[in-house]
């Protein structure tokens, strides 16, 4: 028995970022001792609020033991394909989903064999060579079957969420895994010498100790706070209110929408039982974000998921995802409960080069909508440089997003490249464009034969 | 473009760019026959497979033109301790279990006494002691490489350069023209009274650096304070009766390493020293002494220094191979490091005059993969109980650069190697340097301890039991090269 494991976690938060954090450790660590404290929940918790979930969701949900068709039975959740971007910029047109595009020649990637095909006028639009962006672009929604050769077998998927059934979902597993959960709001904080906190003390009266203590109430973070204050400011994502709010239910569809407004941006999710909206504006509701990181998530022996990590605005729809890729990250580099200053580095550096990509491409949206008057990270200015250069991505370690994520958006937003790579002039332009345009067509011919998503979202529904 | 230098780096540099931009410019080489080359690099990494392959070269031959063995790893003797050994096997041990990698199980069991030997999970590992050889199904279990004879390696680009439309050019360099505006090199003169122009020049001229250091001033960043080995005396000799190994072995010497490298025909060894420990005659002898076949040569004396340019892509010069820096070839990186040059230039191939942005980007890259690299070789010296000479005594109480204290720092606290997805040598290289000279953590994943110990112990055995059964099944190593052509015993050859 190794003597240095954690033995106890306190969870502060019981809105989606907590329960999920809860879970994921109960299920991993089945023999911690692990409770949640539920303090009252903070609106500008974004996490705890957005409904869209890219594709880590479901190895989420195949740790933590919840079933996909039980969510989309209850009416919890629909399909995500994909999010069409609507007049980003003024004019344009373009989807994020998920899964490549295309299929590389050799050592040259597609996106640089399509810019070349598309100066030479031989390209359909970049989407066309995605199958992914293909059944969004139709709105449509199967999932990838097992066979490879399917023109859809690399499409990934997440989901939409409804936030408050989701979560009244995540407390039933809550409840199943024997999780205690005790609500009140946390009255003082007792620390050692070290700066550690050795005890919450509640407004019950009631006194939680642990070894760690995981800080998933939102972006004031209550607990991170206490240990390590500093943050890093995000002036290049924008700062914005946002309201959310409910507007009429819809068609069940795959598709979520992003477009420019006057004030800025909404974008609108639709959900089984209505579709949420949020947006720049102002009055009364709306939450403040504060765009930035905490300079440490993890600091001596409170880590912070969620909001009290990360506070971003839900464009790219990325809040769920890190708070997945926060759970996974902390799974996967535990530290023991001397937490020492390596180990928490090493989290810290993974998590700082997860966050710093996040940033980049949040700051890359709003400066392309924007028209880049602001001054913009390091990494994303060289990222930006190389691309429209010669379509090239720099030497970097990556974590969290593949080169599609980010062709999709730039080429999206019609950052084309000034050049062709030379290495891609070598490739047999004719023969190239052929295979193409062979590959557009069966995903368009897939696309036009799938069920709409109603049918196929009835049809994996209904009880056997 | 003008290549300066026909050793290794300059024809691998030539035959990869006419390949992959034979379209977009005129590829030129200048070499002369009377400069020697340095011929390093006899054996490589795994990353070489991929290299023959992109140029569409046939392995097997390949490897009959340039003597070639297959490569699973090095063998490292006396470095942990005297009377140590382990292999660096191009593979992982076992496979992850409930998302915690196999050597927190290991480690568990370990700290009770059981498990075992941890190399012996790894397939690699048992087919190199056992001398076998097949290519792998998955490369992710095991991969390999090649050993082979680096002064066969050059002609045999060069062919392939020169039929693809490399022009060759032979003569020495006796003046580099400099434009005095703009601070380039604008051409260089040959003895012949030649000049020869070019928009970019790769200088892979060696430890010359004619261009990138003589020319241009290019600093140096001096590394010898953590890897003081400056020379090495090389001597081949005959092939000894037995089967031929697929592996590489380095024994640590008084002050130093020596290697042993088998290829088809013969084997290569030498003896990389440290001059302030041990004069050139001594390692000469120390070298002679322990070699095991017939030496077919007289010792032959390089010197070098560790170290890098602090920019290897200066002006409208780009630097490959030994030009841009050395680091010993104790993980036989030489050849790695061109191919990592040669893919960077690739990328960054000058559309119209060279930009800055272009030049900080291969500089930072090449940094990069140099700066881990070189962790990478300290560790083997630090990681040491050896006091038995001062060459030890300095690397085992040196100070180690700040990097590779943190990664050693964090595998002692938790077993954890810091994960990165760019650069060379990743978790099982470093688990395998580190458990193999005896550093053995004092924690690990905590999940490890979930599972009964004699499951794990039987899992562990279960494991071990399916690789024996799967290298039984494999050819001796010579008998798979004959196999595939690819001997130069054949008739054929």
């Amino acid at each position: 028995m190794s003597d240095r494991a954690i033995r106890s976690i306190a969870v502060v938060g019981a809105g989606i970022v907590g329960l999920s954090t809860a879970l994921a450790f109960r299920r991993t660590l089945p023999n911690v001792d692990l409770r949640i404290v539920e303090v009252t929940p903070d609106p500008a918790a974004l996490a705890d609020r957005m409904p869209l979930a890219w594709p880590s969701v479901n190895l989420f949900h195949a740790l933590v033991g919840i079933d996909e068709r039980d969510l989309l039975r209850r009416a919890i959740a629909v399909h995500h394909v994909g999010t069409v971007f609507t007049g980003w910029p003024e004019g344009r047109s373009w989807i994020h989903a998920f899964g490549p595009h295309g299929r590389p020649v050799g050592a040259v990637s597609f996106d640089q064999i399509w810019v070349r095909a598309q100066r030479a006028g031989k390209a359909r639009p970049y989407e066309a060579y995605s199958p992914a962006d293909v059944l969004a672009r139709a709105s449509k929604f199967v999932h990838p079957p097992r066979d490879p050769d399917s023109p859809v077998a690399e499409v990934q998927y997440g989901l939409r969420l409804d936030p408050d059934l989701y979560r009244e979902r995540l407390r039933e597993s809550a409840a199943a895994s024997r999780i205690g959960i005790t609500t009140a709001d946390i009255a003082g904080v007792e620390r050692y010498a070290d700066r550690n906190i050795a005890a919450l003390v509640l407004n019950n009266g009631e006194r939680v100790q642990a070894d760690l203590f995981i800080d998933c109430g939102g972006p004031a973070g209550r607990l991170i706070r206490e240990v390590d204050a500093s943050f890093e400011e995000w002036p290049s994502c924008s700062s914005n209110s946002l309201v959310i709010d409910d507007v009429d239910v819809e068609a069940a569809t795959p598709v979520a929408r992003v477009s420019r407004t006057v004030e800025g941006w909404t974008a609108e999710w639709p959900l089984p039982g209505r579709t949420i909206r949020c947006g720049v504006g102002s009055g009364e509701g709306a939450v403040a974000i504060r765009p930035g990181r905490r300079v440490r998530a993890w600091a001596g022996n409170v880590l912070a998921v969620g909001d009290a990590a990360v506070a971003i605005d839900p464009l790219y729809g990325l809040n769920l995802a890190l708070m997945h890729r926060a759970i996974f990250l902390a799974l996967e580099l535990l530290p023991g409960r001397d937490f020492n200053p390596v180990e928490l580095a090493e989290f810290n550096r993974r998590w700082g080069l997860i966050t710093d990509q996040v940033r980049d491409l949040t700051a890359l949206l709003h400066g392309c909508a924007e028209g880049f008057t602001g001054e913009l990270p390091e990494s994303l200015a060289r990222r930006l440089d190389q691309f429209e250069h010669r379509g090239r991505f720099p030497f970097q370690e990556d974590e969290v997003l593949n080169r599609d994520d980010w062709t999709s958006a730039l080429l999206g937003m019609g950052m084309v490249p000034q050049n062709v790579d030379p290495a891609a002039s070598g490739v047999p332009l004719d023969r190239a464009v052929e295979a193409m345009n062979k590959l557009a067509d069966e995903f368009a011919a897939f696309a036009s034969r799938a069920p709409t998503y109603p049918d196929y979202l009835a049809r994996i529904t209904r009880d056997r | 473009m003008v290549i300066l230098g026909g050793g290794t780096a300059g024809w691998m540099t030539a035959a990869a760019l006419v390949k992959q931009l034979g379209q977009a410019c005129t590829v030129r080489l200048i070499e002369s026959e009377e400069i020697g080359i340095v011929g390093v690099g006899e054996a490589t990494l795994p990353h070489i497979r991929y290299f023959v392959e992109g140029l569409g070269l046939d392995e097997a031959e390949f490897m009959k033109a340039t003597h070639a063995t297959f490569k699973l790893g090095i063998e490292f003797h006396d470095f942990g301790s005297i009377g140590t050994r382990y292999l660096h096997p191009f593979g992982t041990f076992g496979s992850a279990l409930n998302g915690v990698p196999f050597h927190h199980y290991w480690l568990r069991l370990h700290s009770e006494g059981k498990g075992g030997d941890l190399f012996s999970t790894s397939i690699a590992n048992v087919m190199a002691e056992r001398k076998r050889f097949a290519p792998p199904r998955d490369i992710n279990i095991y991969n390999y490489a090649y050993q082979f004879d680096s002064t066969l390696f050059g002609p045999y680009l060069r062919d392939f350069a020169i039929q693809r439309g490399v022009l060759r050019t032979e003569g020495k360099v006796v003046d580099v023209e400099v434009d005095g505006e703009t601070g380039n090199v604008a051409a260089l003169k040959l003895e012949s009274g030649e000049r020869i122009e070019g928009d970019l020049f790769v200088d892979c001229s060696g430890f010359r650096a004619l261009l990138i250091g003589q020319t241009l001033n290019e600093e140096w960043e001096d590394w010898s304070q953590w890897l003081p080995c400056d020379r090495a005396v090389a001597m081949p000799c005959t092939t000894p009766a037995g089967p031929l190994e697929p592996y590489t072995r380095a024994h640590a010497m008084k002050a130093g390493w020596r290697w042993r490298i088998p290829l088809q025909h013969r084997v290569g060894n030498g003896y990389v020293y440290s001059s302030s420990h041990i004069s050139d005659e001594d390692a000469a002898n120390a070298l002679v002494a322990a070699v095991e076949g017939e030496p077919m040569a007289d010792p032959r004396v390089l010197k070098f220094r560790a170290g890098r340019r602090k920019r290897s892509w200066s002006k409208n010069v780009v630097a490959v191979g030994l030009a841009s820096g050395f680091l010993e070839p104790l993980e036989s990186t030489s050849i790695y490091l061109v191919q990592g040059a040669i893919a960077q230039l690739v990328g960054l191939f000058p559309i119209g005059p060279v930009r800055d942005q272009d030049r900080d980007e291969f500089n930072r890259a090449t940094d990069y993969e140099y700066d881990r690299i070189r962790d990478f070789l300290i560790l083997h010296y630090h990681a040491t109980d050896r006091d038995d000479s001062d060459f030890w005594d300095h690397t085992r109480t040196m100070d180690v650069p700040d990097s590779l204290h943190a990664k050693i720092e964090l595998w002692r606290a938790a077993a954890r190697v810091a994960t990165y997805t760019q650069g060379l040598f990743f978790e099982a290289s470093w688990i395998a340097v580190l458990v193999g000279q005896g550093v053995i953590p004092n924690g690990w994943d905590q999940r490890a301890d979930l599972f009964d110990s004699s499951k794990l112990e039987q899992a562990i055995e279960r494991l071990r039991g399916k690789v024996n059964e799967a290298v039984s099944s494999m050819p001796d190593q010579a008998e798979y090269i004959a196999r595939r052509n690819a001997s130069i015993a054949d008739p054929a050859a």
